[in-house]
């Protein structure tokens, strides 16, 4: 993991290509796993989010990000890095808030521990959604307990 | 001690403040409690807290410009 792990606004296919790029030069790997976290346009009662605020504790989630790689480092002898990219302020429905990339030398620690890291972030991330809706009221996201 | 209190998510938007700092803090109880008087609508809400970026769950030990979250449950990812 090298930088920032927040982003302003979403995280576009230019940013995903710039993180995929910088990986492009580690020869000595065979797999990514990628997970792209997109915002929904749920039908809440009948309203209709069309964006998310995100708000986050930054030096927290610095923190936590770096004790997530340490763990999984730890776990996975076949990974090699791992990138987290999370939005703050407004996505649109559609837009990608949020990405996950691993690398590893084969592809079944790769797979699981993107998937680890992605619950992880969702426990351990100090950051906090509030919903835009198409008649423009907000309100913020409760926690999903699954 | 001086202690940097943070409010995120709802608990920012019922205090009207991200932060704000106490002066002459005993203890980690005598700062909830001055917390809690200054904005008693938190009581309405879940939230745990953190010190410098370590969630705590026990009463800890503040320092001097020990920085303390109130955070209400996460929903990011």
């Amino acid at each position: 993991m090298t930088g920032k792990i927040l982003v302003e606004g979403p995280v576009t296919m230019e940013i995903i290509s710039v993180v995929l790029s910088a990986e492009d030069r580690k020869n000595e790997t065979g797999a990514y796993s990628m997970f792209l976290g997109r915002v929904r346009a749920d039908n809440k009662g009948g309203r209709v989010v069309k964006a998310i605020e995100y708000s986050a504790y930054e030096s927290m989630v610095n923190h936590e990000a770096d004790d997530i790689k340490q763990a999984i480092l730890l776990q996975f002898d076949d990974v090699v890095s791992l990138e987290i990219l999370h939005s703050t302020g407004v996505v649109k429905a559609g837009e990608i808030s949020l990405l996950v990339l691993v690398t590893g030398r084969r592809r079944h620690q790769a797979q699981r521990a993107c998937a680890m890291i992605v619950e992880m972030i969702k426990e351990r991330f100090p950051v906090w959604k509030k919903e835009i809706y198409e008649d423009n009221s907000r309100e913020w996201q409760q926690p999903y307990l699954a | 001690m001086e202690i940097k209190v943070l409010f995120f998510g709802v608990l920012a938007e019922v205090t009207d403040t991200m932060f704000r700092h106490y002066r002459n803090v005993e203890s980690f109880s005598d700062l909830m409690l001055r917390i809690r008087d200054d904005y008693p609508t938190i009581a309405h809400y879940t939230y745990r807290v953190a010190v410098n970026n370590e969630i705590v769950n026990e009463e800890p030990q503040l320092r001097d410009q020990d920085e303390v979250a109130l955070m209400p449950p996460f929903t990011g990812g």
